[in-house]
């Protein structure tokens, strides 16, 4: 790993999410777990970030500000879905404003599916984010992510 | 050739004046006021190149003076009646039997002397206001063609306003060479009644009133100057009627009301007053009169006097009322948005600054002095004249419309930014002569907590005004504006005065500046050496390492190209496709993301803090007088 | 009073440039991983400020306009020559300055973009100047008396400040503490981090910094590191006589930064404006009461 993903730093944008994931992010900065080992800043603003980390389903009032939001963040970025909304809009899938997973409007690098992903879960790919990151820098078009098929009823009990 | 020049000096422009004001608006007008410019420039650096003389006028001088001060007398009684002032009346009145008593009581030996004298000293001020004051006036030919457009119906015409602005240069030229007292006094009225006349030009009612008041206070001025003349001419010890006679502590009266008198004139804590009114003005006056020229002529009279009483108690007395002029009035700029009244503030701080300076005494502080004297008036000669022509262009000249100017009006802008960055930054001259002052004031504690604390507030406004003025979105190609020409010129002119001077404060310092200190102190400049230790080091590199960043971003920008541009960050919610600070609020509302500057109006509450500095102020000068007693 | 420096200051003066910058990221690296162990964290590798560094020079630039892109150069260019002019023992007053516009650069290239945070970080980055500028000015003053005292003459040149027979910490104890608080502020620590914030704070989104990304801000950070090294030299120097125990000094005080930033809120700028102008500025003009006296 070279000096680039030593240092990735996040900002975390909530689309439409429970708070669920984004408490459980959060908890991933506390001594519990301590991101900041990785050298993981989450600084708040998409200017100085690297990494997109976004929670929650995709609706039509903030589909154009996470698009802004990834717009802002300077080359090479990548994207990390938290939860399950993320991947295909979750609980909130069937809701009438509701546009669906986050990748309809942005290219997502890790899907981390979970509701909520447990924090081991969400360093792993944290982990795998960096390395993404790390080939994006070569110049490497990493392609986006394979989106986690999940049933949204479950089949029914024989 | 000394007689020539002389009447030159201080006949011509009142010659050029009249002819501009009898001729028809128009080419010929513009012509001979450019030439009047460009003639007063040519002679100014004749003469100083001439080098010191004195000059003694014939007998007819004596009846001659009194005949015009009688003159001027009745003229400014007549505006006393007109404007309806009995104050300014009853002062005039005064002076004039002051003057007639002075006449009559003279001692012997205090008529002769020398009239005028073009010293060291004098040279610097009288290129200062050639140079400088003929570029504004040059400027003024194109700022009143547009200012005619907009002017209120009142107004007094350009053709009178040309006199005055010419004959002016002539006055202060006067004032400047003027030994004799009474003289000194005659060209002393000139200038305030130039003033008046200009300051009221425009006829409106706010124009009048401040006139008038302009015309209060520093008739209020000439009296304390008129009674320096009396008392210096009647002194039981040492009568003297000239300026540079005012050596010994037994003339330390009429010392204190010159004093005082140049306490009104540039404008010091409790004499603020006129100052800020005077900006009603059209900007070529403001820069002109008030700034660059005429209200140096105070801070030059206690220059000339200073080094005759360095160390006395009285001196530091003078010294403090100038550190605290500085630091109140940097305060109270923090709060203004008005640029042209930031710029007042500046300028009277500034002339608080050189006042300390004069009374601290030393060599240092004297140096000190004298830098901020011409950098002063070039950086804020400059100012006036770019925030004269943005106000014309955006039509206002408050601070908080001023975003977004630099893409409208790229080369004013760019002019301004160098204007402003030339008070606060090494190696221009102002932050070097500041720094020199507080160098010198370290003997006097509490002078050097009120300059400290001054200078810090200074920084404060110089920032707001700079960041405002440079804050624009990002633009591919920028385009000239078009100006006339006479604004663009000047501007340029004194632009480049001030980079050169920057460039060049070094051989600046030690061949005019030391020199004529050590010349004022009677001391040879060698023995001034360690003076040139203290500056000689950091000029060169502060000017590479801004060499080196401006090509480094040079290099940067050209890699730089509209796909490296992104929109501020507003939480995301940038409205695309329009100007690039409008966010989309609540109920999908377009809204502006405006962040205004602070001014801290409820801190530097102008009126407060007014109120408080002028009584403080004024028992400085009440001090002032309780000093002389005690000698 | 000769103040030309010899071929060695300047070869030295070149080391410490070429220095500074790694010492003062070893400093936030430290800075990083004591805050994290006061909060009961491991915290990031010692070098990561130099990771960030890197990582930020690697991005692809990004801008609002193209005069930001001046300011940062100027940021860091003057930063550089303050040093430059203290290693070379020449005017304290004027490296003062300098630095003062290295901060002045900052705030302007800060306002000179149409983003709100960004200009409100720039204003309330003049606030802090304000609030520290006097209190540093004084400090060059006191010793300015103190080298009169031990020499006849005052003296502005920070080699005659280094060559006294005492510390300086003796004589000027009360304004040692400002300049400690005015570190605290220089360095934008709570609680005075208003203009901008480091590591994991996000006071205006990063206020007056926000609009510089990639390499820009990385060379903002170089200049934090240049600033951080500058700092602690000069408490080192408090005690010249022996710059071992100089570094201890500034050890201690590092740690103690690091104790208040922990430990404090966050002022308002008004609040921090009037704290400053009151007891710091109250301790620095009662010590120098002393040399009037």
């Amino acid at each position: 790993m070279s000096a680039f993903s030593k240092s990735p730093w996040v900002v975390h944008y909530n689309c439409n999410s429970c708070n669920g994931c984004d408490i459980e992010l959060l908890a991933c900065l506390t001594p519990m777990y301590d991101l900041e080992r990785f050298g993981v800043l989450n600084v708040g603003n998409p200017k100085h970030a690297d990494v997109l980390v976004v929670t929650g389903s995709v609706n039509h009032r903030n589909a154009p500000v996470l698009k802004n939001v990834y717009d802002q963040i300077p080359d090479p970025k990548v994207v990390v879905a938290l939860g399950v909304c993320t991947s295909t809009g979750g609980i909130f899938a069937e809701c009438y404003n509701v546009l669906g997973g986050i990748d309809k409007v942005i290219p997502v690098d890790v899907f981390v599916p979970g509701c909520p992903p447990r924090p081991e879960a969400m360093i792993d790919g944290f982990v795998k984010a960096l390395g993404i990151l790390e080939e994006k820098r070569g110049g490497k078009d990493t392609g986006s992510a394979e989106k986690p098929t999940i049933t949204l009823f479950p089949p029914a009990v024989e | 050739m000394t007689p020539l020049l002389l009447s030159l000096l201080v006949v011509a422009p009142v010659v050029f004046g009249a002819l501009a004001w009898f001729l028809p608006d128009g080419k010929a007008r513009k012509g001979v006021v450019a030439f009047s410019a460009i003639f007063m420039i040519a002679l100014g650096i004749f003469t100083a190149t001439q080098g010191a003389f004195h000059y003694e006028l014939g007998s007819w001088a004596g009846p001659a003076s009194l005949l015009l001060e009688a003159a001027i007398m009745a003229l400014v009684l007549g505006i006393a009646v007109k404007v309806r002032s009995w104050p300014i009346g009853i002062m005039v009145i005064f002076q004039l039997v002051v003057a007639v008593a002075e006449h009559v009581m003279a001692h012997e030996g205090a008529e002769h002397g020398v009239l005028f004298i073009l010293d060291p000293l004098s040279t610097i001020l009288m290129l200062t206001v050639s140079v400088v004051g003929s570029v504004i006036v040059y400027y003024a030919i194109g700022y009143m063609d547009v200012h005619a457009h907009h002017a209120p119906p009142t107004n007094a015409g350009n053709g009178r306003f040309f006199f005055i602005l010419i004959g002016f240069l002539g006055m202060m030229n006067g004032l400047v060479l003027a030994d004799n007292l009474r003289w000194l006094t005659i060209f002393w009225e000139a200038t305030t009644l130039c003033s008046f006349l200009l300051i009221g030009h425009d006829g409106t009612e706010i124009a009048r009133a401040n006139a008038k008041r302009a015309l209060l206070i520093n008739t209020f001025g000439a009296c304390g100057m008129s009674l320096a003349s009396f008392t210096a001419a009647t002194a039981a010890v040492g009568a003297t009627g000239t300026l540079t006679g005012i050596t010994t502590a037994h003339l330390i009266i009429p010392m204190a009301f010159l004093c005082l008198a140049a306490f009104t004139k540039s404008a010091q804590l409790p004499f603020q007053s006129w100052l800020l009114g005077a900006m009603v003005a059209p900007t070529p006056v403001s820069a002109l009169l008030h700034s660059a020229t005429m209200v140096k002529a105070g801070s030059y009279l206690v220059l000339r006097l200073a080094p005759a009483f360095a160390g006395e108690r009285f001196m530091v007395v003078v010294a403090v009322v100038g550190a605290f002029t500085f630091a109140v009035t940097s305060a109270l700029a923090v709060s203004q948005s008005n640029a042209k009244k930031v710029l007042a503030y500046s300028t009277i701080g500034n002339l608080g600054l050189i006042v300390a300076c004069a009374g601290i005494g030393t060599p240092l502080a004297y140096t000190a002095a004298l830098m901020i004297l011409c950098f002063h008036a070039i950086s804020k000669g400059l100012l006036f004249l770019c925030v004269g022509t943005i106000e014309q262009q955006i039509g206002s000249r408050d601070i908080e419309d001023m975003g977004g100017i630099l893409f409208k009006l790229p080369m004013t802008t760019t002019i301004t930014m160098i204007g402003q960055a030339s008070m606060l930054i090494p190696p221009f001259g102002m932050l070097m002569s500041k720094w020199l002052a507080m160098e010198a004031s370290i003997q006097h504690p509490v002078m050097l907590v009120l300059v400290v604390l001054g200078a810090a507030l200074t920084v404060f406004f110089w920032c707001k005004w700079l960041g405002r003025i440079q804050t624009a979105s990002f633009h591919s190609h920028y385009t000239m504006e078009k100006l006339p020409t006479a604004m663009l010129v000047s501007v340029v002119i004194l632009a480049v005065g001030v980079v050169g001077s920057a460039l060049a404060i070094l051989p600046l310092f030690h061949h005019v500046f030391v020199p004529v200190a050590a010349g004022a102190f009677k001391l040879s400049p060698s023995t001034l050496a360690p003076l040139n230790d203290v500056i000689g080091f950091v000029v060169w590199p502060v000017v590479i390492t801004i060499v080196v960043a401006l090509a480094l971003t040079l290099l940067t920008r050209r890699k730089i190209t509209e796909a490296h541009v992104s929109m501020p960050f507003l939480c995301g919610e940038n409205v695309k496709g329009t100007e690039s600070y409008l966010f989309r609020g609540p109920m999908e509302q377009t809204t502006e993301a405006w962040a205004g500057t602070f001014y801290f109006l409820s801190i530097f509450d102008e009126t407060r803090i007014t109120q408080w500095s002028n009584l403080v102020a004024g028992l400085l000068l009440l001090t002032l007088l309780g000093v002389i007693k005690v000698l | 009073m000769s103040s030309s420096p010899t071929f060695l200051q300047y070869f030295l003066t070149l080391v410490v440039v070429l220095v500074a910058p790694l010492i003062g990221g070893i400093l936030n690296g430290f800075d990083r991983k004591i805050t994290s162990r006061l909060q009961s964290r491991i915290g990031p590798p010692l070098l990561q400020p130099f990771y960030d560094v890197f990582k930020l020079l690697q991005k692809k630039p990004m801008v609002l306009n193209r005069i930001q892109i001046m300011y940062a150069y100027l940021h860091l260019a003057f930063m550089i020559l303050t040093i430059v002019i203290l290693a070379l023992g020449q005017d304290l007053l004027m490296a003062l300055f300098i630095h003062a516009f290295s901060t002045i650069a900052l705030v302007i290239g800060g306002m000179s973009v149409r983003s709100p945070y960004s200009r409100i970080g720039g204003q309330r980055q003049i606030m802090q100047m304000l609030a520290y500028e006097p209190v540093l000015v004084f400090l060059v003053i006191g010793i300015y008396r103190v080298v009169g005292m031990q020499s006849g003459t005052g003296s502005f040149l920070a080699s005659q400040a280094m060559s006294l027979g005492q510390p300086l910490l003796i004589p000027l104890p009360l304004m040692f503490v400002s300049f400690f608080i005015a570190i605290l502020i220089k360095l934008h620590k709570s609680p005075f981090d208003v203009s901008t914030s480091h590591h994991m704070h996000q006071e205006l989104v990063k206020g007056v910094t926000l609009e510089y990304s990639g390499p820009f801000l990385a060379l903002i950070e170089i200049t934090h590191f240049y600033e951080t090294f500058l700092l602690f030299a000069l408490i080192a120097c408090f005690w010249g006589t022996n710059l071992l125990v100089g570094a201890v000094l500034a050890a201690v005080c590092f740690f103690g930064m690091l104790v208040v930033d922990n430990a404090c809120a966050r002022l308002t700028p008004v609040w921090m404006v009037r704290f400053m102008w009151t007891v710091p500025m109250a301790m620095c003009l009662c010590n120098m009461v002393w040399f009037y006296l």
